[in-house]
Formats: C-alpha cells, sequence, structure tokens
C-alpha cells in the first residue's frame, strides 16, 4: 500500500519534471506560431475587434458610471451610524460597481459574437475576458470588505496601513489566481500543448502557495506578543499561522501530485473549520456598538449594563447560526463539487457506503437546520420573557402576565416538535421507513387517548382558559369548586393556587369550572357606619362626601380610587342610622383605602362632634321604659 | 504688496495657458473627428475613403491647416507637460492617472504616422498618402504598425473624450446635449474600427486579386523607401528629444514635491479635523493627501466652484486669488471670505475653513450652482442613513 503510494508520487514528480522539460519547446513553437499568425490580415483584424469589444465594453461601464458615480461618491462619503449600516454601504457599493463590471462583461463577451473571428481567436478572446473579469470582480469585492481609502466603511477591523498591503496582496493573488484558473485550459484548447500549460499550472499554482505561505509566517505573532498577552493573563492561543501553514503545505502538496480532490477537500475543510472559528467575532462585531466588550465588570452595576445591553439586541445570536449553518452547507457543496460526484448520483449509487454518506450528510444539513429553528425560537422567547417585568405578588397583575405563561408552555412546545421533526426525518432521510412509526403513534396516541382522557381534557381546556385570558400568573381566583388563592403558576395540565392562609392548591384545568377572578378592572368596597339617630342624615352625607374628596385629592390614596367615597342613609334601627358608604378601586386596593376610609371618618366625625352609636340604642331597645 | 501684483501677473498667465490647452486639445480633438469619421467610411467601401478624404481632410492639408495643426500640437503637448512639471503633490484622481499617462504617450506612438504621411511627400513630392496605400501597409505589408496605430487611435480618442467630458459636463448646457454627445463619443471610433476592418477586407481582396493596384502599391512603397532613412532619422530624434522633455517634467514634480516636504502646515476644518500638509500645497490637496472628505468635481482646475471654503481665519497665510479663480467665483456670488480649496495654496503657518458643498455633490452643483442643494442627499436616498458628513470624519485626523 504505502509502496504504491510512494511507487505512484515518483511518476507523478517523473510527469512534472518531463512538462518542465518540455514546456520551452513547446512555448517557442507557440511563440512563432502565434507572432506569424499576428503579423497577417487576420491578425490585424483579431486586434481591431479586441480593441472594440473593450471599447464597448468600458464605454458602456463609463457611460453607466457618468450616471452612478454620483451615487457612489454619496455613500464613500457619508458616515454610517452603526457597524450594521457599514455593512448595508457595503452591499450597495456592491451592487453598485458589480452593475458596472457586469455591464462590461454582458456587452464585451456579447459583442464577440457579432464578429467573423479567425479559428481559435474567439475562444481565446471570451477566455481573457473572463479572465479579466474574474480578477475585476476579486479587486471590487477586496475593496468593499478592506475599504483602504475609506476607514468609516471597512468591513474587518483593520488599520489604514494594513488595508493597504491586504489590498495590494489580494490584488496581486487575483491577477494570478484568475490567469491560473483560466489561461492552461485555454493553452490547451487553442495551442494544444499541454506539456506548457501543466508548466504554467504548475508554476502558478507553486507562486499561489508560496505566497500564501509567506504571508502566514509574516502575520504570525510573534514570541514576545505572546509573552506579553501572557502577562496579561491571556493564555497563548494555539499557533494558527503554523497549523495554517501546515495545511497550505499539505494542500499543495496533495493538488501538486494529482489528488486534486482530496486538496479541495482538506482545503475546503480547514477554510470552514477557520471561518467558523472566527465567525463568532465576525457576526458580533457588526453589533459591537450594542454588546459591550467582554471584560470582567468591575462592581454589580456594570455587571447588570452589561447583562441588559446583551440582551438589547438578539439579531446576532439568530444570525450567527443562520450563518453558520450557509457556511457549513457551501463547504458541504464545494466538497461534492470537488468529488465531481453530482450529488444525485450519490444518492442513487450502487455503494451503500456512498449512499450512506449522502444520507449522512443529509442527517447533518437537517441537523444544523434544526438548531437554527431551535436557536431562533429560543432566544426570540427568552428575549420576551427578559423584557417582560417580574410579577410582583402585592402588585396588580401586568399585561406581561400572560405571555409569562404562555411563554415557558410555547418554548417547550417548540422544542418537543422540533426534535420530534429532526428524529422523524432524520429517520427517513438515513431510509428508515418511518410510515409504520407514524401509524404506531397514532395508534398508541388513540390508546393514550380513550386512556388518558382527563389529561387531554385538562390540557386542551388549559389552552383554551390561556387562550380566553381567563386568569393570569398573580390573579386571584375562585374555581368553581370553590377552590381560591393567587395563581403562582401554570402548567400544561394544572394551576397552582396559593391560598391566602398559605397552603398550595394544585387545580388541573379540567376541573376548574366557573372560574371567579377577583383581581379584574375593578371592586366595589361597601361598609357600613352606625351612627347615633340623632345625627344630621344630611350633615353626615356631606361630612363622608367630604372626606371622600380629600381622599382623591390625596396624593398616596388618589390613585388608588376609581370612583371616590360615598355614604347615604341605608337603614334605620332603633336607635341607630346606619349609613353605607362605598367606593370603587382596582382590586387588591380596597383594603388599603377602606383602612384609610375609617380613618378619616373618625377625625372628621371627632371634628364635628358625631359619635359613633354606642352600646345605648342596644340597651334601649332591650329596655324601652329604662331611664 | 509687490509679491501680490507679481502673483496676479503669473495667474493671469496661467488662465491663459489653460485656455490655451483647452482650445487647443479641442482643435485637435476636431482634427481626430474628421479623420475617423473618414475611416468610418470604410464601412461604405474603400473607394467612398479616399473620395471623401478630398473633403474632409482638405482644410488640414492646406498649408495653414497643416501649420494651425501643429502648432495646437505643439501647444498642446507644451502646456501638457508644462502642467506636469508644475504639479506640487500625489494627489492625483483616477482621471488624471488615466489623462497624464495616455497624453504623454501619444506623441511617441503617433510620430511615425504623422511623419509617414505629412512629411514624407516634402522629400519626395509625387508620394500620395491615400487610405488605399496606407491601408494595405497596415494590413499586409507591415502589419506591426497597424497594432501601432490602432492603440494610438484608442489613446488618444480616450484622452480627447476624457478631456472635453470633463470641460463641457461642468457647463449648463451639459444636460441638454448629454444624450446626443454620448453616443457619438462612443460611436466614433467603433464606427472608425469597424470602416477600418471592412477597408482592410478589400484591401486584402484586392491585393490577391488586382495585379494592377498591386502595382500601385508597391510604386508607393518604393517611393517611401527612398525617404525612409531620412525619416528615420528625424523620428529618432524627436522621440529622444521627447523622452528628455518628458523627463524633466516628471523630475521637476518630484523636485517640487521634495523641497515642499519639509515645511508643514495645517488646516483646521469646521468640525473637529485638522490636517497636515506641506507649504505651497492647495488646501485641497491637503484634504485630499489627509483623507479628509472634499468636493471637488472638476478635479482642482478652478472651474466647478464645488470645493469652496470659506476662510475661518489664517487668510493671508493663502495665495492670492488667481484670475481662473476670481472668474469662477464671480459666476458663484459668494462672499469675500469665500476660496476656492483647489486654487488658493497655503503657504505658511496654519488656516481654518469650513467647506461649503458636501463631499459627495455631484456635477449638477458645478452647472447650477445656485439651485443646487443636495439632493441626493443620504437622508433622501434612505430614511435609516445618517446625516450627511458635512463635518469631517473624526478618525482621519493624523
Ligand atoms: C501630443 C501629445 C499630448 C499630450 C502630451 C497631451 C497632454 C495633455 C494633458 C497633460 C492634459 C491635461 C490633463 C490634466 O491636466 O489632467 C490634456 C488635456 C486634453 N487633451 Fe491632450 N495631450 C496630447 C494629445 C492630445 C490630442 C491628440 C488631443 C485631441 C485629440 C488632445 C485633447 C485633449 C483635450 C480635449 C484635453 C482637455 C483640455 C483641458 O482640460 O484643458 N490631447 N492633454
Ligand atoms: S475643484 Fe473645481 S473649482 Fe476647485
Amino acid at each position: 500500500m504505502t509502496l504504491a503510494l510512494l511507487h505512484r508520487l515518483s511518476e507523478q514528480a517523473h510527469e512534472i519534471g518531463a512538462s518542465f522539460g518540455a514546456a520551452p519547446q513547446e512555448w517557442e513553437a507557440v511563440r512563432t506560431a502565434f507572432s506569424a499568425a499576428m503579423m497577417s490580415g487576420d491578425g490585424v483584424r483579431s486586434f481591431t475587434y479586441i480593441l472594440l469589444l473593450m471599447m464597448i465594453g468600458a464605454g458602456l461601464e463609463w457611460f453607466y458610471w457618468t450616471y452612478s458615480y454620483a451615487s457612489l461618491r454619496v455613500l464613500l462619503n457619508t458616515e454610517p451610524s452603526s457597524p450594521r449600516q457599514s455593512l448595508l454601504f457595503g452591499l450597495r457599493r456592491f451592487w453598485i460597481t458589480g452593475f458596472g463590471l457586469l455591464l462590461f462583461a454582458v456587452a464585451a463577451i456579447g459583442s464577440t459574437s457579432a464578429f467573423v473571428w479567425p479559428p481559435g481567436v474567439h475562444d481565446m478572446v471570451v477566455t481573457l475576458t473572463l479572465t479579466l473579469v474574474m480578477f475585476r470582480f476579486i479587486v471590487i469585492v477586496a475593496d468593499i470588505v478592506l475599504s483602504p481609502g475609506t476607514p468609516q466603511l471597512r468591513l474587518v477591523p483593520l488599520p489604514d496601513r494594513t488595508a493597504f498591503t491586504s489590498m495590494a496582496a489580494v490584488a496581486l493573488f487575483a491577477a494570478v489566481g484568475s490567469v491560473a484558473w483560466f489561461v492552461p485550459a485555454l493553452i490547451t484548447r487553442i495551442a494544444g500543448t499541454p506539456n506548457l500549460a501543466q508548466a504554467l499550472r504548475i508554476g502558478l499554482g507553486t507562486l499561489i502557495a508560496v505566497a500564501l505561505l509567506l504571508a502566514c509566517l509574516f502575520t504570525r505573532r510573534n514570541r514576545e506578543d505572546v509573552l506579553a498577552g501572557r502577562r496579561r493573563g491571556l493564555l497563548p492561543k494555539f499557533p494558527r499561522s503554523l497549523a495554517s501553514a501546515t495545511v497550505i503545505t499539505v494542500v499543495y502538496a496533495l493538488w501538486l501530485f494529482g489528488y486534486s480532490a482530496a486538496a479541495v477537500i482538506l482545503g475546503a475543510l480547514a477554510i470552514v473549520i477557520a471561518v467558523q472559528a472566527s465567525l463568532r467575532s465576525v457576526v458580533f462585531y457588526f453589533w459591537r456598538d450594542k454588546i459591550l466588550p467582554e471584560e470582567p465588570p468591575h462592581d454589580g452595576r456594570e455587571s447588570e449594563e452589561h447583562h441588559d445591553s446583551v440582551q438589547q439586541d438578539l439579531a446576532p445570536s439568530i444570525i450567527l447560526p443562520a450563518v453558520r449553518l450557509f457556511v457549513a452547507l457551501i463547504g458541504i457543496g464545494v466538497c461534492a463539487l470537488a468529488v465531481d460526484v453530482p450529488l444525485t448520483a450519490l444518492a442513487t449509487s450502487e455503494s451503500p457506503l456512498a449512499r450512506f454518506s449522502f444520507r449522512l450528510l443529509g442527517v447533518a444539513a437537517l441537523a444544523l437546520l434544526a438548531n437554527v429553528a431551535w436557536i431562533t425560537v429560543r432566544t426570540t422567547i427568552d428575549y420576551r420573557l427578559s423584557t417582560i417585568d417580574k410579577v410582583d405578588e402585592h402588585e396588580q397583575p401586568g399585561p406581561g402576565a400572560r405571555l409569562l405563561t404562555l411563554l415557558p408552555i410555547l418554548r417547550t412546545t417548540a422544542a418537543t416538535v422540533i426534535t420530534v421533526m429532526l428524529v422523524l426525518s432524520g429517520l427517513w432521510t438515513l431510509g428508515l421507513e418511518i410510515t409504520p412509526l407514524l401509524a404506531g403513534a397514532g395508534v398508541v396516541g388513540l390508546a393514550f387517548g380513550f386512556g388518558a382522557q382527563s389529561l387531554v381534557q385538562d390540557v386542551i381546556t388549559g389552552i383554551f382558559y390561556l387562550a380566553e385570558d381567563t386568569f393570569r400568573v398573580g390573579e386571584y381566583i375562585e374555581s368553581g369548586t370553590s377552590t381560591k388563592g393567587t395563581v403562582e403558576r401554570l402548567t400544561l395540565r394544572t394551576v397552582a393556587l396559593r391560598h391566602h392562609n398559605g397552603p398550595l392548591h394544585f387545580v388541573p384545568y379540567g376541573t376548574l369550572g366557573t372560574v371567579r377572578n377577583t383581581s379584574r378592572d375593578w371592586v366595589i368596597e361597601k361598609f357600613n357606619l352606625p351612627l347615633p339617630i340623632e345625627v344630621d342624615s344630611e350633615k353626615v352625607r356631606k361630612l363622608i362626601k367630604r372626606v371622600g374628596e380629600e381622599m382623591l385629592n390625596d396624593a398616596e390614596l388618589g390613585p388608588l380610587i376609581q370612583q371616590p367615597l360615598k355614604g347615604k342613609l341605608y337603614r334605620v334601627e332603633p336607635g341607630i342610622k346606619i349609613f353605607r358608604c362605598n367606593f370603587r378601586t382596582a382590586p387588591g386596593n380596597q383594603f388599603t383605602v377602606r383602612a384609610a376610609a375609617y380613618k378619616r371618618i373618625e377625625v372628621a366625625m371627632n371634628a364635628a362632634g358625631i359619635t359613633y352609636a354606642g352600646n345605648l340604642p342596644l340597651t334601649r331597645t332591650l329596655d324601652p321604659a329604662g331611664p | 504688496m509687490v509679491s501680490s501684483v507679481k502673483q496676479r501677473g503669473t495667474s493671469s498667465l496661467d488662465l491663459w495657458i489653460r485656455s490655451a490647452r483647452l482650445f487647443s486639445g479641442l482643435f485637435l480633438s476636431l482634427f481626430v473627428l474628421t479623420h475617423l469619421a473618414n475611416l468610418a467610411l470604410g464601412l461604405v467601401s474603400l473607394e467612398a475613403i479616399d473620395a471623401w478624404r478630398g473633403i474632409l481632410m482638405a482644410p488640414w492639408r492646406s498649408g495653414a491647416g497643416s501649420l494651425i495643426l501643429a502648432l495646437a500640437a505643439f501647444i498642446h503637448a507644451s502646456i501638457g507637460l508644462y502642467t506636469i512639471s508644475k504639479r506640487r503633490s500625489l494627489t492625483l484622481s483616477r482621471v488624471d492617472v488615466v489623462q497624464i499617462i495616455l497624453g504623454v504617450l501619444t506623441p511617441p506612438l503617433l510620430i511615425t504616422h504623422v511623419l509617414t504621411l505629412r512629411v514624407t511627400s516634402l522629400f519626395v513630392p509625387e508620394f500620395d498618402a491615400s487610405y488605399a496605400v496606407i491601408l494595405s501597409v497596415y494590413w499586409s505589408l507591415a502589419p506591426a504598425y497597424a497594432f501601432q496605430q490602432l492603440f494610438v487611435v484608442m489613446i488618444v480618442w480616450v484622452h480627447a473624450a476624457i478631456g472635453f467630458y470633463s470641460w463641457i459636463a461642468l457647463r449648463p448646457v451639459w444636460p441638454r446635449i448629454r444624450n446626443i454627445v454620448l453616443p457619438i463619443l462612443f460611436l466614433v471610433p467603433i464606427l472608425a474600427l469597424l470602416g477600418f476592418v471592412e477597408a482592410g477586407k478589400e484591401v486584402l481582396y484586392r491585393l490577391e486579386n488586382d495585379a494592377a493596384w498591386l502595382d500601385h502599391i508597391r510604386a508607393a512603397q518604393h517611393l517611401y523607401s527612398q525617404a525612409a532613412p531620412t525619416l528615420n532619422a528625424i523620428n529618432t530624434n524627436v522621440v529622444a528629444s521627447y523622452w528628455i522633455l518628458v523627463s524633466i517634467a516628471f523630475l521637476s514634480w518630484a523636485v517640487r514635491i521634495y523641497v515642499g516636504r519639509s515645511r508643514p502646515v495645517r488646516v483646521f476644518y469646521e468640525g473637529d479635523a485638522t490636517a497636515t500638509g506641506r507649504s505651497g500645497l492647495s488646501l485641497l490637496e491637503i484634504s485630499l493627501t489627509s483623507g479628509i472628505p472634499h468636493a471637488h468635481i472638476c478635479q482642482g482646475r478652478g472651474r466647478c466652484g464645488t470645493c469652496r471654503v470659506d476662510i475661518l481665519r489664517g487668510g493671508q497665510n493663502l495665495t492670492p486669488p488667481t484670475d481662473q479663480e476670481i472668474k469662477t467665483l464671480s459666476q458663484l456670488h459668494v462672499t469675500d471670505t469665500t476660496r476656492l480649496a483647489c486654487q488658493a495654496r497655503l503657504l505658511q503657518g496654519e488656516v481654518a475653513i469650513a467647506r461649503i458643498l458636501p463631499a459627495y455633490a455631484d456635477i449638477s452643483a458645478a452647472q447650477t450652482p445656485e439651485e443646487w442643494e443636495p439632493k441626493d442627499s443620504p437622508s433622501k436616498i434612505d430614511d435609516t442613513l445618517p446625516a450627511p458628513v458635512s463635518s469631517p470624519l473624526q478618525e482621519v485626523t493624523p
């Protein structure tokens, strides 16, 4: 096995050597043939046509720019208000410049078909134009990302100088890369010199590999930095540049010795891993104004603030997994392209291993998808939950109380649904027949349904109670079975009621029956005042009314009262007049208000010289003939 | 005072020089236009080219025409090199770079063509530079010249089109004529090259099949070869001297950059930005080298007025207004403290300025300065955008 491999390697090395040996002659032949072809009517004609193409393409693009440069100038001279907006600006710049390039490409390549070319030239012209377009495309993208001239629009955290050098480096790579991509194949096609093409391909490939290696090693953090970081309490990181240098070398070697597919897969894998590793910081980079740096907080206050601001924007936490998924899928796609087996062929392939691995890929994709869905649901719900104020037992339950009950239930339900769906579709993707499973589940469900009728009843009634907003956490209710108490917790099946004496009742929704909710909207509180029979009813009525007005104007009590205290003569009994007073408040406030009302009425009556009816009338009633 | 008057003197010369460059350029363009139009007739037939040659090219072939043309070329090239040598900084827009490179490349590429067609007849009077003969040379006898000539047609046309465009686009008439003029700018060279190809096909066919025609061409070729040695000598001399002049111009540019290097000056902008530059640079050049956004639609030629600034203090450190500046400013109805940043050069010390137009001002700001308001202002493009940068970016202060 090893020997066979070594044999293959030496063979390959031999071949490469041979093609380099043959390349100079081929080059010479191509060159002479080319100059001979150029120095003729055909050559002149081709050259003129090429100039025409360039003029048509560049002219059209220029024409486009005379209109659209103004918008680009605006973008370039505006300070984005947030990092996200600079991303938006980048996108717009991409559309504006990209459309110019597209016009150029379409016009230049499209108009080639209008001319009659000498043999082989058409192919050459189109390929070279494509090379140019590819080069320009890479440069446009790099220019937007690196923005060397406009630091406020830069999409990566780099200082000016680095941005400039990176831009130059990218342009160089783009040039070499585009040529390496298109030209060797072109040479093979029109000149029929495979050795020359091979030599060129390998030469350019080596150039790129060496340049990448150099770039890697140059950007390596040196020992000093590592030590300095160590002193500041940072652990030395994995030596990434060395790792990437190794990966580059291995990829290059694989490619050189003819294992291109393996090289692409390894390269893609390495890039996906690298991207995944930095993705978090990249995504959060665009929310850096919303999220404080992750430094240990110095005191409690700051940590609270920190917490708040993290909660403020949940977009990055949702976008991150989505982007992760996207990157992973692209990686899978590239690998699939590299092995050059169309996915459909893989799916129907004879080999069980291939089929299985394809299905495994599918399951992985499903899992990622489910993950994204779950994270989206969870972060959204958690975020909503955290924005609702916690319900205070003594306070009137706020409008969020209902959400507070519904959302956790929703979250559990979503988790269950997503898991079940993932499991089922995963099984299905793996090729297991899930129909019987579903049918079985149906039968079992039926059985359960009969067996657990009351359970089902509880769950369903519970949903309706919640949907109809019959009660919320924190409200005081009385059920039809006359259990009463404050709603403390809602689960899928029961509601927990805290009786005012302490015990906690767990009442299944199904048995809740008529619910009397005493915490809704308002209550009317009534109480009686027994006064001596001699008092002037009208005077008392006014006195009570005045007290009521005073209470309404009181800074503390006023807000609690919905309708002020009033009183009127209600009943006359021997020796006493009974006055009935009432007022209206929000539920729960009546006790406070009533206590205050008693106090104030007493004070007012004392001032007016009225006393409560004492025992006297009672004795009178008992002994009417008494002294 | 004395120095100010002297400044005035040179700046008038400056104004004159600029219009000389413009008009010589336009004049040369007119020649190129007729020439290319003539060539485009190749789409009709070879005969049509030579028939129309008598009409289209006649004015240029008369003695006066030739003289004026030569003078225009000389003036234009000299002024071009002169302005290169007068540059003080490396602030060049992309358009400037293209203009300079193409302009400088034109004479050495064009000289052979001019010598062959205009000067040969001085030595060999019977030689007639008809399109038929020249096309035969290009298409069959010496294709290398064809490449050179095609190349130069492109270069000259792009150079002329850019020059013409950046002049006319600032004029109020431009919006009305642009839809006629722009297509013409495109179509002329395209039609000319197509005509060149069609005529070439015809020429190749005749060279194959028409013995008399072949003899005619051979005769002309023979006549030309008599003058060839002299022409080649002239060619070498002219090109050599030209490159010397070009080197002098670029050297002078380099020297200016080098000399100004050691005397720093500072500009304070509205908002908080500051920029440091070298003594002798224009305010616009200082803005651009420091990465401070500053509108400059005409690339600092003092024509558009979009770079204008209010001088808040330190005005005495600036060069007095040139005639070009006075002319442009007088069309803008501005206050006394307003200057053109591209013309006012900072000689020493510091100056505080406020830019008047936002950096994204477009060409309409120069065409109709009175009505112009930032209609493309970002807030109208998109509500989510922040206020435009009328105050400069904070982080660009050096
Ligand atoms: C002989 C060689 C030439 C040289 C060295 C040359 C050089 C220049 C330079 C340096 C500029 C100014 C560019 C700037 O300041 O950014 C210019 C402008 C211009 N050139 Fe030429 N040029 C040459 C030939 C031509 C020809 C053959 C034409 C006409 C077909 C032409 C037409 C123009 C026009 C219209 C302008 C704009 C004038 C202006 O803005 O003032 N040039 N040239
Ligand atoms: S830039 Fe046009 S006038 Fe100054």
